[in-house]
Order: C-alpha cells, then sequence, then structure tokens
C-alpha cells in the first residue's frame, strides 16, 4: 500500500482514475508496484529462484532463512538441485528441463505456508584452538591502538565470544560469522592484502572469519588456527552449518600448532545448546 | 600410467563436466570452460560426453603418449602438432608411444580440450574428476606429471571419426553473450542498464576460470554495488563499484557483495571458454523462454552426436 500513498500523495483521484496516466508513466506504477513484501521470491538465471527476506543482517532474519532452507532440504522439491543460504536470502537451483519456474516458485510458496511441520537442526558449538599475536596474528597491534585497547584485552574480548555461523560461501566452506562486540568493530582494510594463510582468524565490522583456504582479504587479522576447516576429501567437506556457533580460544603456539594436522570435527563442543 | 606431460605451457587442467550441488558448502562447479568442446572430444574418441579430459590455455602445452591411444582435440586452434606436424582438429586419430602432441600458436580462439579414449581417470573428488585449484581438488599439470586412463570402451576402435565442419563453433574476436536481467535491477539506473545492454566491453587480462573482468563504458547505480553478501549462480554478471561488469564462470565464488544486473544464459556460458583477453563482447537481455530454447538446443545437438558419432 505505502508506496502508493507517496505516489499519488497530492492528488485527489481514486487509484484506477484514468488521469494518473498522464501524470505518472507506467514505470514509475511499475516500480511503485514492486512489493516490499516479504520472503520476495523472484528468479536467478535460468535454474535458480532466489528468496529474500528483509534486507538486514540479523539473527532474527536469518532463521527465516534457515527455517526455509531446512524445510526444503528435509523434503526436497521435485526437480530441485540444491539450497544455497545467506544472510536474508536464500537460492533454490533446480533442473528447468524438470520443473517451471512458475511450479517451483508455487512449491516454494507451499512450502513457506508449512514451514511449522520441519524442525531446525540442533546448534553447535566448534572450539577451534587459536594462537593470537605476533606472526600469527598481523594486525593485532594496529586493532588494538585503533580500538584503544591493550593487545590482551583485544584477545580476551575476541576470544570469550560465540559468533554465530549465518552461512557457508565465497569459496570453500568460508563460514560467514557474526557476532563481534562494538569496542572491536574495524571497518575492512581499504587495500586487501593478496595472501592470507588458510586457518588465519580475522574480524571487520561485526563479520568474524576463520579461512579456510589461503586467499587474499580486506579483513584484520589478529589470530591463527592450525585445525583445518575444509577438507574436499569428506562429504560434507565442513561438519560446520549455519546456525552453529565458532568459539576461537586463546592456546599457546605449541598447543595450537599440535593441532596441525587435525580436522574441526574434533573441535565439536559437547553439550552445548543455543536456541 | 598412460600420459606424460612434458610442459603444461600456460595453464592445463583435467576437466569433466563439473560438480552439481555443492554451492552451499562455497564449492563452484568447476568443469570444462567450453563444454560443448570436451564433449565432443569425447564423442569423437567413443566415450560418453562427461568423461575428463584436458584443456589447455592459449599455448605451450606438450605431452607424450606412453601407449597407443586414440585422441580427438578440439575448441580453440591452438596450432596442434604430432610430431612436428599439423594435427588435424574435431577428429579422433591414434598415437603411439613416444608420439608428442604440442601446441605451438594461437590461432583462433583460447581453450583447446584433449580426449582420450577411456578418458583419464584420476581420482573423482566430491562426485567429479575436474579441476579445482584453489580449493585444493587437483592442481594445474606440471611438467612431468603423467595421467592413467581408464579402459576404453568395448565398442572397437573409434578413430579417424570427424564432426562436419558445419557443426564447429566460428571463431570471432566479438562475442554476444545472452543474459537475463536481475536480480538486483534496482541497485543499477535505467541508464546504467541501457549502458550495459548497447555498450561494448573488453576482455580484461585479469581474467581467468574464476571469473571474467571487462572494461568499458561504466554502468550507474541508484543504489550503488553494495548488497548484503547472497548468492551468486553460475554466470552472474557482478558490477563492482567501478561499475564495469564481471562474470562469474565455472570456478566463481558462490557468494558476493556486489549487485548483479543479470546472469549469463547457460547456452552461452561456453564462449566464455575461448575468449581472449583483449576480444570484445556485448551482452543482449533475452526472454527466458529464449534461454531456455537455446539450452535444450545445445543438449539436442549433443545427443544427436551421441548418436551419429556412435555408428562412426
Amino acid at each position: 500500500m505505502s508506496p502508493w500513498v507517496s505516489i499519488l500523495a497530492g492528488t485527489a483521484a481514486p487509484t484506477r482514475h484514468p488521469a494518473i496516466s498522464t501524470t505518472i508513466s507506467e514505470e514509475d506504477i511499475g516500480a511503485a508496484c514492486v512489493p516490499e513484501v516479504y520472503p520476495r521470491l523472484q528468479p536467478i538465471g535460468e535454474a535458480g529462484v532466489l528468496v529474500e527476506y528483509e534486507p538486514q543482517i540479523s539473527l532474527k532474519v536469518h532463521r527465516k532463512v534457515r527455517q526455509l532452507a531446512s524445510a526444503l532440504e528435509q523434503q526436497p522439491l521435485p526437480g530441485m538441485i540444491e539450497v544455497v543460504p545467506a544472510y536474508r536470502s536464500l537460492m533454490v537451483s533446480f533442473h528447468p528441463e524438470q520443473i517451471s519456474l512458475a511450479e517451483i516458485q508455487a512449491a516454494i510458496e507451499e512450502r513457506l505456508e508449512h514451514l511449522n511441520e520441519f524442525s531446525l537442526p540442533d546448534s553447535r558449538l566448534f572450539r577451534i584452538p587459536t594462537v593470537y599475536g605476533g606472526r600469527h596474528g598481523p594486525d593485532l597491534e594496529h586493532i588494538a591502538q585503533t580500538t584503544g585497547q591493550t593487545c590482551a584485552e583485544v584477545i580476551e574480548l575476541f576470544s570469550s565470544q560465540r559468533y554465530p555461523v549465518y552461512f557457508l560461501g565465497f569459496l570453500c566452506c568460508l563460514p560467514y560469522m557474526g557476532g563481534v562486540p562494538l569496542r572491536l568493530q574495524l571497518p575492512r582494510l581499504t587495500t586487501p592484502r593478496t595472501f592470507l594463510p588458510a586457518g588465519s582468524v580475522g574480524m571487520a565490522n561485526a563479520q568474524a572469519v576463520v579461512l579456510p583456504i589461503d586467499q587474499p582479504s580486506g579483513f584484520h587479522f589478529l589470530g591463527q588456527t592450525f585445525v583445518g576447516l575444509y577438507d574436499p576429501h569428506q562429504f560434507p567437506p565442513t561438519p560446520i552449518r549455519p546456525g552453529d556457533f565458532v568459539e576461537c580460544p586463546a592456546v599457546s603456539e605449541e598447543e595450537a600448532l599440535g593441532w596441525k594436522g587435525r580436522f574441526v570435527g574434533e573441535c565439536l563442543g559437547h553439550g552445548a545448546s543455543h536456541s | 600410467m598412460a600420459l606424460r606431460i612434458l610442459d603444461p605451457g600456460s595453464q592445463t587442467t583435467v576437466q569433466d563436466l563439473g560438480r552439481v550441488g555443492l554451492r552451499r558448502y562455497g564449492i563452484p562447479s568447476s568443469g570444462a570452460m567450453d563444454q560443448f568442446a570436451l564433449q565432443t572430444a569425447n564423442l569423437l574418441v567413443g566415450n560418453p560426453p562427461g568423461a575428463a579430459g584436458l584443456e589447455t590455455l592459449l599455448q605451450g602445452l606438450s605431452l607424450e603418449a606412453l601407449v597407443p591411444v586414440v585422441i580427438a582435440i578440439t575448441g580453440g586452434d591452438l596450432g596442434a602438432e604430432l610430431n612436428g606436424r599439423p594435427a588435424p582438429m574435431w577428429t579422433s586419430f591414434r598415437i603411439q608411444p613416444h608420439d608428442r602432441l604440442t601446441f605451438k600458436r594461437r590461432a583462433a580462439g583460447c581453450r583447446a580440450y584433449l580426449a582420450f579414449q577411456g578418458g583419464i581417470v584420476v581420482p573423482e573428488l566430491l562426485g567429479s574428476r575436474s579441476t579445482f585449484a584453489r580449493g585444493r581438488i587437483g592442481s594445474s599439470l606440471r611438467s612431468k606429471d603423467t595421467l592413467p586412463l581408464g579402459t576404453p570402451p568395448l565398442t572397437g576402435a573409434s578413430f579417424r571419426r570427424s564432426l562436419p565442419p558445419k557443426l564447429r563453433p566460428s571463431r570471432s574476436q566479438e562475442h554476444g553473450v545472452r543474459v537475463l536481467l536481475g536480480p538486483q535491477t534496482k541497485s543499477f539506473t535505467p541508464a546504467g542498464h541501457e549502458t550495459f545492454l548497447n555498450s561494448t566491453y573488453r576482455v580484461s587480462p585479469n581474467s581467468d576460470r574464476q571469473g571474467y573482468r571487462t572494461e568499458g563504458p561504466a554502468i550507474t547505480f541508484a543504489l550503488g554495488p553494495d548488497i548484503i553478501s547472497d548468492p551468486t549462480p553460475l554466470g552472474a554478471v557482478q558490477v563492482p563499484g567501478n561499475g564495469q561488469p564481471i562474470i562469474l564462470l565455472r570456478d566463481g565464488q558462490v557468494t558476493g557483495g556486489y549487485a548483479k544486473i543479470a546472469t549469463v544464459i547457460f547456452a552461452d556460458l561456453d564462449r566464455f571458454g575461448q575468449m581472449a583477453p583483449g576480444d570484445t563482447l556485448f551482452f543482449r537481455a533475452v526472454t527466458r523462454e529464449e534461454a531456455l530454447l537455446a539450452a535444450a538446443e545445445t543438449q539436442r545437438l549433443v545427443k544427436y552426436l551421441e548418436i551419429a558419432l556412435r555408428g562412426g
């Protein structure tokens, strides 16, 4: 309703009055008609449907993403290939020769009506031993200086947080995590570094990250884990799922190195329960 | 082992048709950049169309056969020679131990495909033999690497089969690429859309299997280039702050924070396999129906070849 209100403000004419067409172009009305009602479905390429919720990064919105993703995974739609969740949206990919766009959109709409029949998988906690600072955390001092804290305070604050995993993406199971406390938040580097080793632990804005592979990054890095997050010889290639939590407890360099060659599945905390 | 790499040239990798359904783990499809070329090469040697072969870029590949094997070379014309004499393209032929294949100078296109009877049987990882080097799934081949081949199919010798010239893709340095617009339509101004669809873009040297960067008139934003990171399908056309489109390809990331103006239709993805830096491309918006029709046509051609070439 609201877009119409703004377009029609100042005119007394009812919405279907022919006189409107002389003052408002069809494009205006077309743009105003795009519903800002969520969830919103639209095609992406010829084999995908993008389902979008409210445009914000929040656990509340993300829970809706997970609910739909989980419902579709537990009982896949005919012709569906997979569901790729993100912060506030998910992509349902499908075989267009097996199911039409209209059919799969209808099936997704139908599933949205029955979300309460599907459960969300339990959230688990992964505790990833991390060595902070020195050659393992090239940005630690800079973070401390910029945020007006000592290095020890930064490590204490960062390593005591529980970071929620929103989704796995970019490349090779990169976990997109949130929950960096305000006192640590810094914008991304203006010039990204071209190389960071797998296992680098960093942050930018509210986002926390543990790199699964060697890659460039514009984040600030304060630690390093030697636990493997990604293994293409396993399926799935990481045990971490959207909805899980990650902690990066501070350990000595010796202890951190002792985890070399081990996989993040071994860091699964027991008895941790989260809503 | 059946083959030995003497020199990998610019870049040579093992590729089949790639992986499906792993984007939720951040694993892109990988697979041949020019899938029609790989499929045809396989069919010419009597393999299933999706068997693993070699994809080689630009020039410099040199390899030696260690066993007798039937092969076919398709895709871009990179000046293939067998023991120093021109080797046929789009045609299967037999090579013998100590025979050397070399690719000396690029004449047209930029990626050639080599299929070997029996297929290359490096281990399958996550459902495919395709190399995805960044994800530590295989790696670009190096000199002295050797490769195993599978058991040849029982259909007998499949050589001297040839793809009729009229079915071979024509090569040009200008590429028309069809796209479906969206999904971040509102991120761009109407003028930005017009720029995108009415301009010629030049392929940047900074292009690879992950993505092709282009240079040309800047697309203008209504809402800006940044979005809350969301899924990026194969063929997504992202527009970062400089307004120059980037097309995400076979090894491309599965999520991204730049607005996407369009997605390249499946039928036109192969064109990027033969697109070299300096080539020009222009985008044309089509309807979903046209995209599906084009994809079905490509699939039908491969099916037709599968039947026609089986008769040998």
